[in-house]
């Protein structure tokens, strides 16, 4: 009983210190003057309309954010696809090294690669435009679809393959009509997590951006110098809900605890 | 993100009778995804370490060239021999010092909150872990905005401190004394920047999620009758740790902490913010020197690449601890 409060009371511990940080900028969000306060003083909504909607630089900043997310995580899924299948349908070992390759960025500390595409781009005079950073992101995820494909082909059902074989389906029509619908949440969780934590990243996009536009955690680097400001807070809120709805969509639609590696539900 | 070395054991599941009516331009396709993944995979790394022999031009840029003078530099320093300098290498040390301590905290502070977690029923897990994935995708530069703002003299805690009168009664009973040797204190009050303590908390909370999500897989796949059962033969809940846990999830735990501790070497925002100047790490020197004050590629290059080893190295051990364990 008493081990049963201990570990509540652990938890609840733990769940405060998470989002300590959070909660202070997410309150220093609501500051009506210029500087951050923590608590906040004359609680207001001004700074939400100047991020969204009246200042440049954050409309900017933000609509380049949403750009290079959307963009990476749909090239990371398309890329991944075919690495994950091939994985999955051969297992040869080049398929396990071209996976491997494929989620080596992700693995190695992303300062490192990110300078290495600063190099990469300025050789092919693409440092600085919007498509480098999507293609940036992509390379630099690439790992996440990989394993969330990975995950969900594992787990069709091998008896479907066997009947569809039977029935004297086509590898093409099997493709359609038993691995892509079985495939889809498992895809949409890997363009998810892409998508998300492209829209966090900052140091790959830092090199690789070289100043000529800002995304939005670029944005607030800059400004980090400057101080803080009430607005750069209400883009932290705007990131954690973000988060928050899309991971609880792929928890409401997907099997969040498969996708971490849990055992599958037994049914 | 355990499954990139689970593929073993899946065997091809696509019947083997389709195989006659694939395209022919499928070797077609499987070359183009070769050349794009070694392009945006592997070139950024080849280039490092093709530049990283590179020298400066003064003012201006870099040219090609191969000399080591730029690696010379990073281990005994520019003048070697006449004099030997370890200002990087102690650069290295701050990486790896802050990393090891920061990934091992989080992991341990971690790993009891994961056991806890994987106990509950599969709803409560995926509440948990919606809040757990989303602290992780928050980016750096919010949560170092976080501390930074709870840890600052004018605003955070320190305020708190004083104003509850915590202060004070630290400096009666005299442990205002040990915090000031600490470097946690300036004569009036506590002061959390910069330190290293700030550095390695932010560090650690960078990494924690990461560490649930490491931890994860091993602890819901734990065997629970085997607790009960030594739970019901009278074991107290430190020796079922000790005895039952703890050594079916020793290579996971050991491996998790190599992988933060290889993430947390590259660390920037953190460390440019919370260390002293003197105590920055090599990747905040990587930074000043391609992108920074001192613009000197190579040199950059030639850092970003020991970091790089330095990873490669604790990623290999990793992969040959898991190996082990498999076998």
């Amino acid at each position: 009983m008493i081990l049963r409060v201990l570990s509540s009371l652990f938890l609840a511990l733990s769940a405060v210190m998470l989002s300590l940080p959070i909660v202070v900028v997410s309150a220093a969000a609501l500051n009506s003057g210029r500087t951050m306060f923590f608590p906040p003083r004359e609680p207001t909504l001004e700074r939400f309309y100047e991020f969204f909607v009246s200042e440049q630089v954050w409309v900017e900043a933000l609509t380049n954010s949403m750009i290079i997310a959307f963009g990476s995580a749909a090239l990371a899924v398309l890329i991944a696809w075919p690495i994950a299948y091939s994985l999955w349908a051969r297992g040869s070992r080049a398929s396990k090294v071209l996976a491997g390759l494929g989620s080596m960025p992700f693995a190695l500390p992303p300062i490192v690669f990110g300078v290495g595409l600063g190099f990469l781009w300025s050789f092919l005079g693409g440092l600085g435009a919007i498509w480098s950073g999507v293609a940036s992101h992509a390379a630099l995820f690439l790992a996440l679809p990989i394993v969330t494909i990975s995950i969900g082909l594992q787990s069709i059902d091998r008896s479907h393959l066997d009947a569809a074989a039977t029935m004297g389906a086509t590898r093409a029509v099997t493709f359609r009509t038993v691995i892509l619908p079985q495939t889809i949440p498992y895809t949409v969780s890997g363009f998810f997590f892409a998508l998300v934590l492209s829209f966090n990243e900052f140091i790959v996009m830092f090199f690789v951006s070289a100043s000529s536009y800002s995304t939005v955690t670029l944005q607030i680097f800059n400004s980090l110098r400057n101080g803080y400001t009430p607005t750069m807070a209400v883009a932290a809120v705007t990131f954690i809900v973000v988060s928050v709805v899309v991971f609880s969509a792929v928890a409401r639609w997907g099997d969040l605890p498969r996708l971490m590696g849990a055992e599958p539900t037994k049914s | 993100m355990s499954a990139v070395s689970e593929p073993e054991g899946i065997a091809a599941p696509v019947p083997a009778a389709a195989e006659g009516n694939t395209p022919s331009r499928w070797p077609l396709a499987q070359v183009g995804l070769w050349a794009v993944i070694l392009f945006l995979c592997l070139t950024p790394f080849i280039l490092i370490f093709a530049i990283s022999f590179g020298h400066k031009i003064e003012g201006a840029s870099w040219e090609w060239a191969f000399s080591l003078a730029n690696y010379q530099r990073v281990f005994v320093g520019a003048n070697w021999p006449e004099e030997v300098t370890a200002l990087y290498l102690q650069k290295l040390y701050y990486s790896l010092y802050y990393a090891v301590i920061a990934s091992v905290l989080a992991v341990i502070t971690a790993f009891p909150f994961t056991y806890l977690v994987t106990g509950r029923s599969r709803r409560a897990q995926s509440a948990w872990l919606v809040f757990i994935l989303s602290s992780l995708s928050l980016s750096e530069v919010f949560i170092v905005m976080g501390w930074d703002v709870l840890l600052s003299n004018r605003s955070g805690l320190p305020m708190v401190f004083k104003a509850t009168g915590l202060t004070d009664w630290l400096k009666q009973v005299g442990w205002f004394d040990t915090l000031r040797d600490w470097g946690l204190a300036n004569p009036r009050n506590v002061k959390f920047k910069t330190s290293v303590s700030a550095t390695v908390l932010t560090m650690s909370y960078l990494v924690w999620p990461y560490a649930v999500i490491l931890l994860y897989p091993p602890l819901s796949r734990l065997d629970r009758s085997m607790v009960e059962a030594a739970r019901t033969m009278g074991a107290g809940p430190w020796t079922v740790l000790r005895t039952v846990i703890l050594p079916t999830v020793r290579l996971p735990l050991m491996g998790s902490v190599l992988l933060l501790f290889v993430f947390l070497l590259g660390v920037y925002v953190a460390v440019t913010v919370f260390a002293e100047p003197a105590k920055q790490t090599m990747a905040v020197s990587v930074y000043e020197a391609v992108r920074g004050n001192t613009l000197n590629a190579p040199f950059g290059a030639a850092q970003a690449m020991v970091l790089l080893v330095t990873a490669g190295i604790f990623l290999a051990l990793g992969q040959w601890m898991s190996r082990r364990a498999a076998s």
